[in-house]
């Protein structure tokens, strides 16, 4: 038989149960593979698919870098992985689930910040008097960089963050932070404000299929059979 | 030019005598070469040059956690190295050696550059002619029979801004973004038309107070965020700058008379002279304060005449800023008359205090590609 079609799908977390809830709504029911302790299954009714369960965030950079052919993960994901994403990702189907913005946060005690304009001033005005650039804590960097990069700003350097970005300002690792929320309570307790022109990504679970990936007529013909079930279509093949 | 070149004995020969060539005129000028470590830290590069540098510089960590960098420039930690050697100014220094940067599209990811830095020498007019005097040298000293040159001058904009009637909080926008096109004339639109003011400001709650309830005023503002974190910035910066935008009154607007001479000094471009006529003709109603860094153009054309550069090959462009953040000044690239950048330098009088030298540490420095310049010379047989 020739290869599957490889589909990744969140291994853990509020994101498997949503995407468990959406499957079987679907009627896509999945039937573990035996021996892969849970992280491996097949479709039934279904020949030709292999399913993965990975990380969110490692199905994001297997879809933007061919490993998977088809992936659910969230859309920030997805972006920050594959900065030229046109050319290597195509978002399918947006899932209404898994909602969270991507925002630029800055401390409450700055009453003179609501715009990135004002960042852009206080940037400059930062590194001229600390002799240092303005820190923002993230775990986006390319979104960061594409969103600052189109404000015109520059002068400031993005320092890594793990998690808990969100307490980089009072730890005093950072001036600023870029990070996700859903409800922003959580910034709002750590003394955090989103800017107004500050949302870089409404984010939301994405069904998407890897560019980079080897298709061939099977596995288009298989992974089409799964997504007629999933309400999305391929994309005419450019490169069959 | 490959991703990753290999240079063959034919090309390294070529290569190294070109080098000899640059480096000779240096040396005849009282310039000493250094050679600065290729793996550097990557703090002095991100803090000074900005995130658009880092995006394209080649960070690596080594096994104890340190950041480190493949240098993007020589000319950063040259300076450094004058910094800390406590050496007097003025100091002459060159270099020629690799420089490591992730190409925009097809290009290498590293190149060989030739540059040198003129750093601490008060009288900035003999700097700067002495400096294109260098480059000029440099360039016929490889062989190039013919180049075209761009200039530019990022202090006469701003002191374009400072004499025009611009509202003290947007000085700082216009001057740190006039050479992005389209986001400058979307960002003075927005002045004018007071869109710019739309935001919920802090500042809205502060009009009508007196410089002296001022800055209470703003104090109790902070403290009304209870134990907010304020990041690294201090309340004398928030205070200091919501202060500035109270002088500007309620809702300020750039006045749409001075958004045109902004406009129309921006698209001058051309050769040299008749660029500085169009200048001095737009600015006439600011006439007194432009006359010094219009004159200083004049000289730096004059001492490019007397080097036997035509003037009338010399593009005075005024929105040329270079896109490099440490740049304060005058700013200058020598092209092939095909449309390839061969050299660039100008003006950075703030990079040497950053790194730690006294206030007021002047630089002015260039840099010649040497791989383009050696196929420049060869395409000109």
């Amino acid at each position: 038989m020739s290869d599957p079609v490889t589909l990744a799908i969140p291994s853990k977390g509020r994101l498997k149960e949503q995407v468990d809830t959406y499957f079987a709504k679907a009627g896509v029911a999945l039937k573990q593979t035996a021996g892969a302790r849970g992280y491996r299954a097949t479709v039934e009714g279904l020949d030709g698919i292999d399913v993965m369960l990975l990380s969110s965030s490692e199905i994001a950079s297997a879809v933007a870098g061919g490993d998977v052919h088809l992936g659910i993960t969230g859309e920030d994901l997805i972006r920050e992985s594959a900065p030229e994403l046109e050319s290597r990702v195509k978002l399918l189907k947006p899932l209404g689930f898994g909602f969270a913005d991507v925002v630029v946060a800055v401390p409450c005690a700055w009453i003179d910040v609501s715009t990135m304009a004002d960042i852009d001033d206080v940037c400059a005005t930062y590194a001229h008097r600390h002799r240092r650039r303005l820190r923002i804590a993230t775990k986006y960097t390319q979104l960061t960089r594409s969103f600052f990069a189109h404000a015109g700003i520059s002068d400031y350097r993005i320092v890594g963050s793990a998690g808990a970005t969100e307490g980089a300002p009072t730890a005093g690792t950072a001036e600023a932070i870029v990070d996700i929320t859903t409800t922003g309570a959580t910034l709002k307790a750590n003394g955090l404000k989103i800017l107004e022109d500050g949302v870089i990504l409404k984010s939301q679970a994405q069904l998407a299929m890897s560019l980079t990936a080897d298709w061939t007529a099977e596995t288009r013909a298989a992974a089409g059979a799964l997504l007629e079930r999933l309400g999305a279509k391929l994309p005419q093949g450019r490169s069959e | 030019m490959p991703a990753f070149p290999t240079y063959g004995p034919e090309e390294i020969a070529a290569l190294d005598k070109q080098a000899d060539a640059i480096l000779a005129v240096f040396a005849a000028r009282g310039y000493t070469r250094h050679e600065p470590a290729i793996l550097q830290p990557a703090q002095i590069f991100v803090d000074r040059s900005g995130e658009e540098i880092r995006r394209r510089t080649f960070e690596l960590i080594d096994p104890s956690g340190r950041e480190l960098c493949l240098r993007p420039d020589l000319t950063i930690p040259t300076c450094k190295w004058q910094v800390d050697s406590g050496n007097p100014y003025p100091a002459r220094l060159c270099y020629h050696g690799l420089a490591f940067r992730h190409p925009a599209g097809d290009g290498p990811s590293q190149f060989y550059q030739a540059g040198a830095e003129l750093l601490g020498l008060q009288d900035r007019a003999a700097a700067d002619v002495e400096m294109m005097t260098l480059a000029v040298d440099a360039l016929r000293a490889a062989g190039l029979a013919g180049f075209e040159m761009k200039i530019g001058d990022l202090d006469l904009f701003s002191t374009l801004v400072d004499a025009l009637d611009v509202p003290a909080q947007w000085r700082g926008r216009l001057k740190r973004h006039f050479w992005r096109s389209g986001y400058f004339d979307a960002l003075l639109a927005r002045m004018v038309s007071g869109a710019m003011n739309d935001a919920e400001r802090a500042i809205d709650a502060l009009h009508g107070l007196d410089l002296v309830d001022l800055k209470p005023a703003i104090e109790a503002l902070i403290d009304k965020e209870g134990d907010a974190p304020l990041g690294g910035r201090t309340r004398e910066e928030i205070v200091e700058r919501l202060t500035i935008q109270a002088s500007d009154g309620a809702a300020p607007r750039l006045d749409a008379g001075v958004a045109q001479t902004i406009t129309s000094v921006l698209a001058v471009s051309g050769p040299a002279p008749g660029a500085l006529e169009q200048i001095h003709t737009l600015t006439k109603a600011v006439a007194a304060k432009m006359e010094k860094p219009l004159a200083a153009m004049e000289t730096r054309i004059a001492a490019l005449k007397s080097l036997g550069v035509d003037p009338r090959s010399v593009r005075f462009v005024a929105h040329f800023g270079r896109n490099l953040e440490y740049y304060t000044g005058f700013v200058f690239e020598f092209w092939t008359r095909g449309g390839v950048e061969l050299a660039g330098g100008g003006r950075y009088d703030t990079l040497l205090e950053s790194l730690g030298a006294p206030r007021g540490t002047t630089a002015v420095g260039c840099a010649i590609n040497s791989e383009r310049l050696l196929a420049a010379v060869r395409g000109g047989r």
